[in-house]
């Protein structure tokens, strides 16, 4: 019983991190994915990977799991034939949305498609006020007959959602045991899935939920099949869009909530690698191929996001700020109309590939960029398990050149400096947007093609040094075995911030304790391993959007109030340039994030440096490089044979497996004790 | 002219539009009054130093006209030798400083780069104030600021900023969303300036003369692809503050890669309807670009092919006095009559007519402590039907992009309750494609309080095109009756207020569209069987 094993299913592969818990010892396993049913290749990685250490899966003690299920279903409309109930008057609030259109300019241009059409919208009369009181009771007999008549309309799933549902869920709780004695498919309330005020944003949360409900509970039922099939009896967890991982049949609840499952355990995993490295303030740079993700770590901590929009749908359920660019190795480069370049977010996707995979792309993309800079090993890639087509690749970036009138490598180079301007504006938003300096935080390069374009970004926004871990391809499985069990509670009531709030404030903090307590239990969490992380939503009165600062331990009293708005001022100093220190606060949330610390993978450390000898390169290359406006040569390392103490300089290419790592001229690269490449500019 | 490598100016482009995008967020987040924190009803924007626009935060495109008279007029009577660092401008006025409408105040703040002017950061938020006042010329509609300092040197100018406050009706929120707009500017500044030292005084003024030439560059390319001709629409246009029919005329001449766009329309009227020449413009800016080519980006060189004249004293070109506080009205049909010209040439890239108009429910009153609210609302429509897609439901069209204000937040601020927000059925005009519905927003007085609708499409309908029909007008009703003319109407306690915004034109014959879509509609309610019958010929 001492494997804890993490496996990341995404649209290419499933990646398997198996660790060792008495001996530390680490492995990983990389199989191809099974789109039609993910949970046949991850039963398959866990079964290979099991093999290569020789164990069986009952020896299995932990099983962390990040999916795309959730997201594909939403991105694809797969999801269940959904049913909506509202408060009367108010059934197509869902489509009108905030009224906006999707683009200031573009006629032609979609709202992301309705999940409920109108004819499944169903209206009851019920109306709480805005201060809790009841005007209208709700009609249980006509709420009866609209959930009867959704059941007979062949519908898998129902969301309910009334007006102030967050203040006072009475109608809500009522609604919902109504319509499960008329229905037996999945039901999701707005005060269970995202409790807050702005009534649209809560509807679109609730009722994506039961979109995806019944997809996630057919998926989670057989992958809990096949791995108890396959003998394993350790409780399976799934990560969540906050970081933190939740049990299957609270993933089957909330589905919702692991809309961001993938990415938010790269994330995870970038923290720790960067906390035993040793910084503290960092942002991750996860490049795939379509897309990149971005997040940044002041203190280690990555801030939740706020009114979290996925795919164009509101979710307003714990998520990182996690910010996605359509910059990846499969965008696509073109010139428009104005003769300027553009690249992405159009993208050649895994089908047809960028025009190098040799399997019809004939569009220059990021990668046939790379591949003539030949930054990128112009013959092969996965250790040679794939092959390129050099030459196509010139001809795309050719046709390019030509049409922009400038060389064939200033042509890929220039690709090369649009992406990194996209991937720049996307750190930006993280970073500046949100009132950091992106010049104070060093750069976490994984994915695929994180660690080939992390330097040309890194100088683009004068980031100082990148850290790129050992196995950036497969960070998000590693990611897997570093997280805690986490789970997010809010109370929303709006208290003016005075003292005379403190006991108000107390019973909205001893709520979301017996909350937590509740879940701690279920998730069997001992109580050595329980803690409770206490934030705070705060704003100006007559102001409307809050900012989060953490909210004091111990019970709410004078000082700890004074305190709590002093830290506000701070944070609007910053963020906005000014403060009203004369004006009132509110308290508009208090959130408790539970988290239940599990023993985690330790990361390998080495003890004793290599010392004077430096590795030998495992050949040369000529890349062309701006720097030089020609080809240079280039020595090429192994990442497998860099060790702890080696110094390399720029320039200079590390190659493995599934990642290229490019290190300019005026770079250098370290190896640390962790086994990741420091790079700086020395 | 240095010359600048086109990606050097990819990358200096990105980094200002995500400056005015940043500039915006922080406007919208800082700020207090509902209609800018949650309805977004504000716009940020960097210009050069010649008080050209670089560029502009996607807000609202009918804000651009707040924007292009106000440097160059502080340029002309003060001059660049008399402007200090930490001096903030402020100013709303339409005839001194080339504002549009007097809620929509400018606040405008020069950038420094070692001792001189190189850019302007310049916002504006429409504050919801100078509510329930007349509109026979402008000295009626709220105070008339030319730009003038409310900062000089960093400093406050107290005498003026009392002066303003005591002509507002809500000087708290005023006083709060001022500080907010500062905050935006004095951000979108810093970055500037961040900027400047990052690349350096020339190459940024080469990015920015290039980025423009590049707007002129797809704006051409754009009208070029145009068959050249004349083509002509017209177009009624009332409203409830003028509800008798006036007709716009459009020209719109192709030649080769320019465009000319010759108005005509009857002499300005005393209702606050009236374009001044920059309302005029920014509506033929978004109409033009929007139809030609949506990807350009809003920068002074997407102008300099066309050229726009109306008469002069006509209600799209007004002269001093006019009263221009509704000039989004007449301005939403500005943007209907180009497109309906344009759609003779390029009839791929236009919808059908939308909704049009820019419905305006505004509610005041006092609190019990005496002080005034005012709750202003703009409510969206029917989308126009596209060449290939039926139009979009509840959206707000051309020259406006607003948010509602969510049930619980408004009732939360103002004594109303909203008792349905909805589609209206049957409201999308018919078509291959048919056109968005309109919205239904019906409110419940909870105290006294004075309430005044502003709308048009009354009695012209959005129409549709290539056999396209059109779409349903604009209805109101107070407890049932319903009203066209309305001037400011006293609400009792109980009283309900319902107010209908019009549905989009369809687009191609409805005798063409698929039986699924038909039935689907009668599903869902938005048409029924009759109406599918009727229109459509269907059983």
């Amino acid at each position: 019983m001492a494997w804890r094993v993490g496996v990341d299913s995404g649209g290419t592969f499933t990646d398997v991190c198996l660790y060792h818990e008495e001996s530390g010892r680490f492995e990983q396993w990389k199989v191809p994915s099974t789109p039609e049913d993910p949970s046949l290749g991850i039963a398959t990685s866990v079964a290979e990977g099991l093999a290569k250490v020789g164990a069986a899966a009952d020896e299995i003690s932990y099983f962390g799991h990040g999916t795309t299920v959730a997201t594909n279903s939403l991105i694809e409309l797969r999801g269940a034939k959904t049913g909506l109930i509202t408060t009367g008057g108010f059934r197509d609030l869902l489509e009108i949305g905030r009224q906006m259109r999707p683009s200031l300019y573009d006629m032609m241009a979609e709202k992301p498609p309705v999940l409920v059409p109108r004819r499944l919208r169903r209206e009851v009369p019920e109306r709480i006020r805005f201060d809790g009181a009841v005007e209208t009771p709700l009609d249980l007999k006509r709420l009866r007959d609209e959930a009867a008549r959704l059941a007979d309309d062949g519908i898998e799933a129902v969301a309910i959602c009334f007006l102030y549902g967050y203040l006072d869920p009475r109608h809500e709780k009522a609604a919902k045991e109504v319509v499960q004695e008329e229905f037996a498919g999945f039901v999701s309330t707005s005060h269970e899935i995202a409790p807050e005020f702005r009534e649209f944003e809560r509807l679109s949360a609730t009722v994506v939920n039961a979109f995806l409900g019944p997809v996630m509970k057919r998926y989670i039922e057989r992958l809990s099949e096949r791995l108890r099939a396959a003998g394993m009896s350790a409780a399976p967890h799934m990560t969540q869009s906050n970081g933190g991982v939740i049990g299957f049949e609270t993933a089957a609840r909330l589905p919702v909530r692991t809309l961001l499952s993938g990415p938010s355990t790269g994330v995870v995993a970038a923290q720790e690698i960067a906390r035993k490295a040793g910084f503290e303030n960092v942002m991750t740079f996860d490049m795939g191929g379509t897309s990149s993700d971005v997040a940044l770590l002041e203190n280690l901590e990555c801030k939740r996001s706020k009114d979290s929009v996925v795919h164009g749908y509101p979710i307003k359920t714990p998520m990182l700020d996690i910010h996605t660019v359509g910059a990846g190795g499969g965008s696509i480069a073109a010139m428009d109309s104005g003769g300027l370049l553009k690249v992405g977010p159009r993208s050649a996707g895994a089908v047809p590939g960028p025009a190098c995979y040799g399997m019809g792309g004939i569009e220059a993309t990021v990668t046939d960029a790379n591949v003539v800079l030949q930054t990128l090993n112009p013959s092969q890639l996965l250790s040679g398990r794939m092959k390129l087509r050099r030459d196509l690749a010139h001809d795309a970036v050719d046709r390019l050149s030509r049409e922009l009138g400038l060389g064939l490598c200033e042509t890929a180079q220039g690709i090369i400096s649009v992406a990194t301007a996209n991937m720049a504006k996307a750190l930006r938003v993280v970073s500046v947007e949100r009132g950091f300096d992106p010049r104070e935080h060093a750069l976490v390069a994984f994915g695929g093609g994180g660690p080939l374009h992390a330097a040309r970004l890194a100088k683009e926004l004068e980031i100082e040094k990148i850290v790129v871990p050992p196995t950036p391809g497969s960070l998000c499985a590693l990611g897997l075995l570093l997280t805690d069990l986490k789970a997010d509670f809010t109370a929303s009531r709006i208290v003016p911030l005075d003292y005379d709030a403190a006991p108000v404030i107390e019973d909205m903090l001893q709520h979301l304790i017996r909350q937590a307590g509740n879940w701690f239990e279920n998730e069997s969490i001992p109580l050595e391993g329980r803690s409770l992380l206490r934030a705070s939503d705060l704003r100006y009165a007559g102001q409307n959007y809050e900012l989060q600062v953490p909210f004091p331990p111990g019970p709410p009293n004078a000082r700890s109030i004074d305190g709590l708005k002093r830290k506000f001022e701070e944070a609007h100093r910053r963020q906005f340039g000014f403060a009203s220190p004369d004006d009132a606060v509110e308290l508009v949330a208090l959130r408790l994030e539970a988290v239940g610390t599990v023993s985690k993978a330790a990361l390998r450390r080495s003890e004793t440096a290599a010392c004077g000898i430096d590795p030998a390169p495992i050949g040369e290359r000529d890349v062309w490089m701006p720097e030089f406006s020609e080809r240079v040569p280039c020595p090429v390392f192994d990442r497998g044979d860099l060790e702890y103490g080696h110094l390399l300089k720029g320039p200079a290419i590390v190659e493995q497996m599934d990642t290229t790592t490019l290190i300019l001229p005026d770079m250098r690269a370290a190896v640390d004790r962790f086994e990741n490449l420091i790079m700086d500019f020395g | 002219m240095s010359a600048i490598d086109p990606i050097s100016v990819e990358v200096i482009g990105s980094a200002l539009n995500s400056i005015a995008e940043e500039m915006g967020e922080a406007l919208v987040r800082a700020s207090y009054s509902t209609n800018i924190k949650e309805r977004r009803d504000c716009s940020t924007a960097l210009f050069d130093k010649d008080g050209l626009t670089i560029c502009q935060a996607e807000h609202i495109p009918m804000h651009l006209g707040s924007f292009i008279g106000f440097i160059p007029y502080i340029l002309d009577k003060i001059g660049t030798g008399g402007i200090r660092r930490g001096d903030v401008f402020i100013g709303n006025d339409a005839y001194a400083g080339g504002g549009t409408h007097l809620p929509d105040i400018v606040l405008a703040e020069p950038i420094f780069f070692e001792s001189e002017i190189v850019a302007w950061a310049i916002n504006t938020a429409h504050h919801a104030d100078f509510a329930d006042r007349g509109h026979a010329h402008i000295f009626q509609e709220g105070l008339r600021i030319p730009p003038v300092r409310l900062y000089r040197e960093g400093k406050v100018q107290d005498d003026l900023r009392e002066l303003l406050l005591l002509n507002c009706q809500v000087p708290r929120e005023r006083l709060s969303d001022i500080n907010a707009q500062l905050a935006a500017n004095r951000l979108g500044s810093g970055r500037v300036i961040d900027l400047f030292g990052k690349f350096g005084r020339e190459k940024l003024f080469s990015a920015w003369r290039a980025l423009q030439d590049y707007s002129e560059r797809k704006m051409r390319a754009g009208i070029a692809a145009i068959s050249d001709g004349i083509y002509r629409f017209e177009d009624p246009f009332e409203s409830n503050q003028h509800p008798d029919s006036m007709l716009f005329k459009v020209a719109v001449r192709i030649e080769g890669d320019s465009m000319s766009l010759e108005f005509d329309a009857p002499a300005q009227v005393r209702a606050g309807l009236n374009l001044v020449y920059t309302s005029l413009l920014s509506a033929c800016y978004y109409a033009v670009k929007s139809a030609v080519d949506p990807t350009i980006l809003p920068n002074a060189g997407l102008a300099r092919p066309l050229k726009i004249t109306a008469p002069l004293g006509s209600i799209l070109n007004c002269v001093h006095p006019a009263a221009v506080d509704g000039r989004i009205a007449a301005c939403q049909r500005v943007a209907d009559l180009v497109h309906g010209a344009l759609a003779q040439a390029i009839p791929d890239q236009v919808a059908a007519a939308g909704n049009g108009c820019c419905t305006g429910a505004i509610f005041n009153g006092e609190q019990i402590n005496g002080d005034s609210w005012v709750y202003l609302e703009t409510i969206g429509g029917g989308g126009g039907a596209r060449p290939r897609a039926d139009g979009m439901s509840g959206i707000q069209v051309h020259l406006t992009n607003t948010s509602n204000l969510p049930v619980e937040a408004m009732e939360r601020e103002y004594p109303l309750t909203l008792l349905r927000y909805e589609l209206v059925d049957g409201s999308a005009g018919p078509g291959t494609f048919r056109g968005g519905m309109g919205i239904r927003r019906v409110y419940r007085a909870e105290r006294a309080c004075r309430f005044i609708v502003e709308g048009s499409r009354l009695r012209s309908r959005p129409w549709g095109l290539a056999g396209g029909l059109e779409g349903a007008g604009a209805k109101f009703s107070l407890d049932d009756h319903p009203f066209e003319c309305s001037g400011t109407r006293d609400l009792r306690p109980g009283q309900i207020v319902v107010i209908e915004t019009p549905g989009g034109g369809g687009y191609g014959p409805p005798s063409s569209r698929p039986e699924g879509m038909i039935s689907a509609d009668v599903a869902d309610g938005r048409i029924d069987k009759e109406f599918a019958r009727r229109i459509y010929a269907k059983e």
